[in-house]
């Protein structure tokens, strides 16, 4: 029985999340997940880190931790994303972008949440002692078909 | 992230490669406005090696379609492998741009 896991801590640099999914990937790639799971798994995680990276701690935040935990079995693959930045919600205070828009009314951004959305099966949010949490969770056999 | 541009006229093709996230969009950003700088106002963006793409990249795709429209004439995309496809249909980026099958389809769009 597959019982993996990958643990991270990530820093505030711009290309650390990069740098993180990479790692997730070769994690991907070690344990022969589909690549289209592989692919949209590590753009919701992207786009995620991408967002705490850049907006949940101010300039001179004490000691900012942010933590991403990859856990695999046989059926599922799970993501615990953790910081201890301000309080976001991205599932609440992520306006959804208007996608009927013409490109000179689209808002520039808002777009990597709603991915985010569209490209995990279960995302949850909470906040607990100050810390945000996201839980992202990928049932393996519903994407057994996109093995390429 | 690599691109290499070919000029005709006021069309251009960029072969964009590699991969474009929050970590590089900048540098999408300033190779394509670089671009449309030179007087570019159809430009094609050749997908082919592109192997990722965020919603960092996207943003500066957006941009470089309004200068584009502004400039009279738009942006279209080619060669587009099937995993960013599925990005570009759920960001509703396929209403935004046309997306055809080749660069030699995508340039003669322009010239319609």
């Amino acid at each position: 029985m597959l019982d993996a896991n990958l643990d991270l801590e990530i820093g505030l640099g711009r290309d650390e999340p990069r740098k993180a999914v990479e790692r997730f990937e070769q994690f991907a790639l070690e344990h022969e997940l589909p690549m289209g799971l592989t692919f949209k798994f590590q753009l919701a995680l992207d786009e995620l880190l991408t967002n705490v990276v850049s907006y949940a701690f101010e300039q001179d935040a004490a000691e900012p931790v942010i933590t991403l935990a990859l856990h695999l079995t046989d059926d599922r693959l799970e993501a615990r994303l953790e910081d201890n930045g301000r309080p976001f919600n991205p599932l609440r205070d992520a306006p959804a972008p208007d996608l009927d828009l013409s490109a000179e009314d689209r808002r520039v951004g808002g777009l990597g949440i709603h991915l985010t959305k569209a490209f995990v099966h279960a995302l949850n949010y909470e906040r607990v002692d100050g810390w945000n949490r996201l839980y992202l969770v990928q049932p393996l056999g519903a994407h057994r078909e996109d093995q390429t | 992230m690599n691109v290499e541009t070919s000029y005709s006229g006021s069309t251009a093709v960029a072969v964009v490669d590699g991969r474009i996230d929050s970590a590089n969009a900048k540098d999408f950003d300033e190779e394509l406005s670089a671009i449309i700088d030179r007087g570019v106002s159809s430009l094609v963006v050749d997908c082919g090696g592109l192997n990722y793409i965020s919603s960092a990249g996207l943003r500066v795709l957006l941009i470089a379609i309004r200068k584009t429209n502004e400039a009279g004439g738009g942006l279209a995309l080619c060669s587009v492998p099937d995993h960013i496809r599925e990005v570009l249909e759920v960001s509703g980026f396929v209403r935004l741009t046309k997306v055809f099958a080749t660069a030699d389809e995508a340039r003669a769009s322009f010239s319609k």
